[in-house]
Parts: C-alpha cells; sequence; structure tokens
C-alpha cells in the first residue's frame, strides 16, 4: 500500500523535473552515537526521604537517519534510534536467564515521513508520514506550537516532541507569504517526566505510616473535609496504594483530529505568522477521582485506601500570531513574540469517597473553566561579543499549564552562552524563575568539541523550591519547580559522535 | 583584401583606445566597483569548501560545507561534516537570514547581530562569509599602484558596521581579484591577514585561487578555505535561496 502510495506520488511531480541519479547522488546517511550517564545530587525530592546520591539513568542511543532522494523533487527520511538503558531490571530469577531484563532496550521510529516538492503546483510542497512539527518563533517556550506533544522524558531536553503521523500541505503564493495546513488524524499525548509520578504519589514518614495524599483540584475547603475524613483513622491504619491513574484518551475519530493552519508572511526587518489550531491539549487534566475505604481484610482494625483517578485531555481551539523581528535601529537586537489565546473545554472536576461501598462523599469544583485564557512569550536575543551570547524570554503559560486550578503562571528565561578556545570549549547557562512563587531550575552545561563531530558534555540540572507547598489543601499552592513531580536535582555527563 | 585591410584598419583604431583606457586611472572606488563584478561576475556559483582551522597550538579541525550563491545578497550555506552536520544557514538578503537547526527540526530567523558571530569557530565571522559587495560596505581609497596591483586603503561606510575600523587591499591589474587584505581594529592593531593562494582551473574552466586563508597575527590562530570544486552559471533559481528550500535540505 504504502510502495503504491509512493508511486502514484512520484507520478504526481511533473515529469519534465525528474531525472535520473545514482544510488550515492540519492542517498544520505547521517546519525550519531550517544550515551548518558546521570548521577542524582540530592536525597530529598525522591518518593521518600533518603533517597539519592546515585546513579539514576544512562542511555545509549544509536540514531539512523537515511534520506533517500529518487528524483530531485522527492524525498523519503526514515530516522530511527536504537536506545540501550545501562541499568539492570532483571527483578527475578527467571528473568536472570533472559537478556532483555538484563539489558533493556527500546527501539524509537522519530521520522519516517515523504515528502513531495511541487506537488500538483509548482508552488506546492507535500509531507506525508511520520514527523513533527514545530511552530512559532521563540525558542523552545511556544504557545503557538500544538500539533506535535512534547516528549518530556528527558527533562534535560524540553524541546523534543513525540512524532505523530499526520499530512502537511504547504504553498508558497508568494516570495514573501507562506501558508501551511496540517492534519493530524489520531491524537498523541506528551510524555511525561519520570517524576510526574511524584505528582499523584502517596507519601509515607520515616515510620512507614501514611503521611499525605496528592491533593485534589478542589476548594481548600472541600479538601479540608476530605482531610477530617481520613484524619479520624490512626494514619499507620490506613494502607493507601499508590492512586491508579488512568487517561481518558480519545477515540480514534475524525472528530477527535487535529488540524492547524498557519499564515507567515515576511516583511523586511519583520517576519510573522498567523496560526490556528483545532484539537487537544496534550497534557492530562485531572477530571475524576474515587477513594474506596474498606477494612483490611489483612490487619484488623486497618483500612485499605484505593485511590482511582482519571485525567483527560480537553478539547481547544487556539488562535495565534508569532513574529521575530531584528532592529537594525537597536545593536540589530532580535526580537520575538508569541502569543496565543487558548478557547478550552470546560473540564469539571469531580471527587467520590466510598466506605465499605456505601457513598460518604462526593465533591466537585470547575477545573478549567471555559473562558479562554492567554499564553504567550516575549524576549531578546543578542550577541555581545563574537564569543558571548545572551537571551531572556517572559513566558507566561509553562508548557503543562491550561489554566485548571493551578492556573497559568509567569516566568523569566534566561540564557547565556560563552564560546571559547575557538568554539572548541562551549558555556551554556540557562535558567528558568517562577515569578509567582520564586521556585527556579538551573541548567548549566559545559561542552568540549574534542574533535569536529565528537563533544563531550558535563551538565547539571537543579530544583530551587520549596517541597512542601504553602498550604497543604490548596492544589494551587504547589511551588512549580519546588514541587517533586517537576524533577529531580540531576548531573548528567554525555559523549556524543555525530556523523 | 579590401576587408582584411579595414579589418586591421579597425584594430588599429580601436587599440590605441583600450591602451588608453587600461592606462587611465582608476580610483578607488572604480576598483572596488571592478572587483565586485570580478568576484560576483556570475549568475550563481557554487563552491564545496573543506574548512582547516589551525590553533595555535597546531592542532588542526575540519568541516565540509557547501555554499550556492546568486547575486550579492541570496547565499545558502550547508554543513556537511562535524557536529554541526545538517545545519544550513540561509542569507536571502543583507538584513534576511536564516538557520535550520536539524536538532531542533527548525527554521529560526536570527537576527543581524549573528553575523558578529565566528563562522562554525573559525577566524571567518558570518559577516565575513557574507561579503560579497565590497563598494557597498566600504569607501576605497588608491594608495598606490605598481605595474601589476593596485593597493587600497577601505574604510567603512558611514553607518555600516564591518567589525573592523579599516583594512588596506592588494589586488591584481591582471585578474582584478583580492590578492591580500589587512584588517585593522580601531587601535590601528593588525587582526587579521586574508591571503590566497593556488589558482586552479575549475572543471567549469574558471580559474580562480584555490586556497583562502585568514589568520590572526596576535595569536597564529589561522583558518584555511580549500574550495575543491566550483561550478558556476548553473541557472539557480531564487526559489533556490528560500526558506522553503532551507528546509527541503538539499
Amino acid at each position: 500500500m504504502r510502495i503504491a502510495l509512493l508511486l502514484l506520488l512520484t507520478l504526481l511531480v511533473p515529469l519534465h523535473d525528474a531525472r535520473a541519479q545514482s544510488w550515492t547522488d540519492m542517498t544520505e546517511f547521517s546519525g550519531y552515537l550517544d550515551s548518558d550517564i546521570r548521577f542524582l545530587v540530592e536525597d530529598n525530592r525522591g518518593a521518600t526521604p533518603g533517597d539519592g546520591y546515585r546513579f539514576d539513568m544512562n542511555r545509549n542511543d544509536l540514531d539512523l537517519k537515511l534520506t533517500i532522494r529518487p528524483f530531485d523533487q522527492v524525498k523519503a527520511v526514515v530516522d530511527s534510534r536504537l536506545r540501550f538503558y545501562g541499568f539492570n531490571e532483571a527483578a527475578s530469577l527467571p528473568e536472570l536467564v533472559k537478556r532483555d531484563p538484563i539489558d533493556p532496550y527500546s527501539l524509537y521510529l522519530d521520522e519516517a515521513y515523504l515528502a513531495v516538492q511541487g506537488f500538483l503546483f509548482d508552488r506546492m510542497d507535500l509531507r506525508f508520514g511520520r514527523m513533527i512539527q514545530t511552530w512559532g518563533s521563540a525558542d523552545q517556550f511556544n504557545p503557538t506550537d500544538n500539533l506535535s506533544a512534547r516528549d518530556l522524558s528527558d527533562p534535560f531536553n524540553y524541546s523534543a516532541k513525540v512524532p505523530n503521523q499526520m499530512v502537511e500541505l504547504s504553498l508558497y503564493p508568494t516570495d514573501w507569504l507562506t501558508l501551511t495546513g496540517v492534519f493530524v488524524p489520531v491524537f498523541k499525548p506528551a510524555q511525561l517526566p519520570p517524576s510526574a509520578l511524584m505528582g499523584f504519589a502517596v507519601e509515607y514518614a520515616d515510620n512507614g505510616c501514611f503521611a499525605k495524599a496528592p491533593v485534589p483540584p478542589l476548594s481548600t475547603a472541600d479538601v479540608g473535609d476530605l482531610e477530617k475524613l481520613f484524619g479520624a483513622v490512626d494514619p499507620c491504619n490506613l494502607n493507601f496504594v499508590d492512586p491508579e491513574v488512568r487517561t481518558l484518551a480519545p477515540e480514534s475519530t475524525i472528530e477527535n483530529s487535529q488540524a492547524g493552519f498557519k499564515a507567515a508572511f515576511q516583511a523586511g526587518d519583520l517576519d510573522f505568522s498567523l496560526s490556528y489550531y483545532y484539537g487537544r491539549f496534550a497534557f492530562p487534566v485531572a477530571y475524576t477521582a474515587v477513594a474506596l475505604v474498606d477494612p483490611s481484610t489483612q490487619n484488623p482494625g486497618a483500612f485499605d485506601v484505593k485511590y482511582v483517578a482519571e485525567v483527560m485531555y480537553p478539547r481547544m481551539h487556539v488562535a495565534g500570531a508569532d513574529f521575530s523581528y531584528s532592529a537594525p535601529w537597536l545593536f540589530d537586537i532580535g526580537f520575538v513574540g508569541e502569543i496565543a489565546v487558548y478557547f478550552p473545554e470546560e473540564v469539571v472536576f469531580g471527587m467520590r469517597a466510598y466506605q465499605q461501598g456505601s457513598l460518604v462523599t462526593e465533591k466537585s469544583a470547575l477545573n478549567v473553566p471555559a473562558d479562554p485564557f492567554i499564553k504567550a512569550t516575549a524576549g531578546f536575543d543578542y550577541t555581545i561579543l563574537p564569543w558571548w551570547y545572551v537571551n531572556f524570554m517572559y513566558v507566561r503559560g509553562f508548557f503543562d499549564e491550561f489554566n485548571d486550578a493551578y492556573g497559568v503562571r509567569n516566568y523569566g528565561v534566561g540564557a547565556t552562552e560563552l564560546k571559547f578556545f575557538e568554539d572548541e570549549v562551549v558555556l551554556r547557562l540557562a535558567a528558568v524563575l517562577a515569578m509567582d512563587d520564586l521556585s527556579a531550575t538551573l541548567n548549566p552545561q559545559l561542552t568540549w568539541i574534542v574533535l569536529p563531530s565528537a563533544e563531550i558534555a558535563l551538565a547539571g540540572l537543579i530544583f530551587l523550591g520549596d517541597t512542601e507547598a504553602s498550604d497543604p489543601l490548596d492544589y494551587s499552592a504547589k511551588e512549580k519547580f519546588g514541587q517533586k513531580a517537576a524533577g529531580r536535582s540531576t548531573v548528567a555527563l554525555r559523549a556524543r559522535v555525530t556523523w | 583584401m579590401r576587408n582584411s585591410l579595414a579589418a586591421v584598419l579597425l584594430v588599429t583604431m580601436i587599440l590605441p583606445c583600450r591602451v588608453s583606457t587600461a592606462q587611465e586611472k582608476l580610483t578607488g572606488e572604480q576598483i572596488l566597483d571592478k572587483l565586485d563584478k570580478v568576484v560576483n561576475g556570475f549568475d550563481d556559483q557554487e563552491m564545496d569548501v573543506e574548512m582547516t582551522i589551525v590553533d595555535t597550538g597546531g592542532s588542526k579541525k575540519s568541516y565540509g560545507f557547501n555554499i550556492k550563491q546568486k547575486g550579492n545578497d541570496r547565499r545558502l550555506v550547508r554543513f556537511r561534516t562535524g557536529e554541526i552536520k545538517g545545519m544550513a544557514t540561509l542569507t536571502e538578503a543583507a538584513n534576511r537570514a536564516y538557520v535550520y537547526l536539524p536538532g531542533y527540526k527548525k527554521v529560526r530567523r536570527v537576527a543581524a547581530h549573528n553575523m558578529n558571530q565566528s563562522f562554525a569557530g573559525s577566524d571567518f565571522s558570518n559577516s565575513d562569509m557574507a561579503t560579497s559587495c565590497w563598494k557597498c560596505l566600504y569607501d576605497g581609497h588608491l594608495d598606490k599602484e605598481d605595474e601589476s596591483h593596485y593597493f587600497l586603503t577601505l574604510t567603512p561606510k558611514q553607518g555600516v558596521e564591518t567589525g573592523y575600523a579599516k583594512a588596506t587591499m592588494k589586488i591584481s591589474k591582471k585578474t582584478g581579484r583580492q590578492e591580500d587584505t589587512d584588517y585593522f581594529n580601531a587601535s590601528g592593531e593588525l587582526v587579521k591577514t586574508f591571503r590566497t593562494a593556488n589558482y586552479k582551473t575549475y572543471a567549469c574552466g574558471v580559474t580562480l585561487p584555490s586556497i583562502i586563508e585568514m589568520a590572526d597575527p596576535r595569536s597564529g590562530h589561522k583558518t584555511t578555505l580549500e574550495v575543491t570544486e566550483l561550478k558556476v552559471n548553473q541557472g539557480f533559481k531564487d526559489s533556490m535561496f528560500t526558506e522553503r528550500e532551507l528546509q527541503w535540505g538539499k
């Protein structure tokens, strides 16, 4: 079927431009080998106190990318990645006789698409298949960029995306206007960082007794009522199992498909675009929760508490605009700006608690109002000296914020890059400050380009802030980067060779 | 015979004129204009370049890239080796440049301040690599000339930021091309030297220096560009120098 499609698309390209080429001309091979070992540099942000100061992750990636151009105007791109994890996962004797648990691995297909330049018309291009989209003019914080979900599995890499199947048509009616339309048939959610599980984790005191359950997005009064309900029981007699969080994935119907349109304009020193997106928010939003309390069958006098939560991906319309501008009248500083108006689907959070099958309490609250809200980024970058570059942005609304009970918050993002020894050594210092609660994350990185193609990097990701919310009953009182779900402070040593 | 004679006469009449033109003293501006016409004397050019950076300790590193150019302004550079393989820069006009970042799969507009940055760690700045119109950037003053060369002093035009306070240039009268250029900072210190060597006739029939060297005499650091392949007048369309082409990535 795919071969037939390729043939069909090939035929649609004007034949006069087709010419025979050798395999050497037609194929281009590239990729990289990347090895990365990480060490936790704290012991207070894990599931249990004292967990830390240990190796946390080892990734060994072999990336192979092949680009084939059977004709000048046709190309097929396949980018695959084989990842080996360095830690043994065998937990039982039977697993020790298999290689996979001892040496776990996974295979990624980051891109697999065909592209046709001059599809049907000279001034129209088609891309079809598995790919990612990156819209917007700002660096990494792009509120207009919603077609491809984020892949936050690597906390050091904010910009990674989850690839998805899509069709992209681009029209170039004039030199100064580009029209792009993208259709994504099936919704794919964001991949969350490992620390996200901490957002729903039950915490225990040093004596092993129940200490704290995740706070639901209810009013503080309602959360207080729930606390009282459980507070009547000795915490050591509450056997909380970690919450089971179910995701309500949209069905694969056309109503749940995503679409985006963009008109990009060039006007002298200014580039700007207007965009529209219809689809779903790619990060999960709390929807329902049920607490089931039953007498323990194993420990008389104790209670088993099962907590089942549901999260969903609300629909949204997003109208956006972005620009980039080089200011010849102000030292050639580069300015970027991006604004997106989100029209969200309303989400009402509901919670019930049952004791021995009987409803004890029922609470609900408006988690995401249907009112439109704004996410935006504005910033500038400048090369102060040939070896010193700075970038600063104000960001309203982090990737995962959707005007739910946590709100849409304000951030300052700064980065500077210092190059030494003919760019062989690059020191990059980046920081994000949550202006509303003053928590922060720091990301220093020292990269040494040992030889062309080969580099070694030492990087850190440090979270600053209080792990405890200022008000334990308030869903929105968690510090953005202080809360454990944000991540763990880590140092990484990475080596990469590119070809 | 009459025709032959007429032709000889015509030639003899023309020759004094030509000699006269050749002996006519050119101004610095006219020499720069001529240089621009020689450098950009093709409708379009494509070069495969091997860049070797030699640091002060003598260690070398090399990167390969391809340059396509049309006119003075339109230029597309694609890196083919090294840790920046796949990265490409597009200059659509003097004030409009874009970079394709393969790691982000994104085209980003770069502000003009980026022209001050080093070109891949070399002795060339992005601005040096983009300079193909001398008379647009500099005022030229003819200091002296001998039988084979013009010697010019260049100063940046009013309001133009070139990264240098002054440059002196030696231009061959025979080829009309620059052979040596020395760049000075505001303190009058020699900060860069530009040299050409190893003239080569390429398959397209054009003869050019195949080695171009930019060095920092203060540190001993230098960068050599070796033009391994040159093609001219391939009929590049303007559409080859657009964001569309930058993304297409050929």
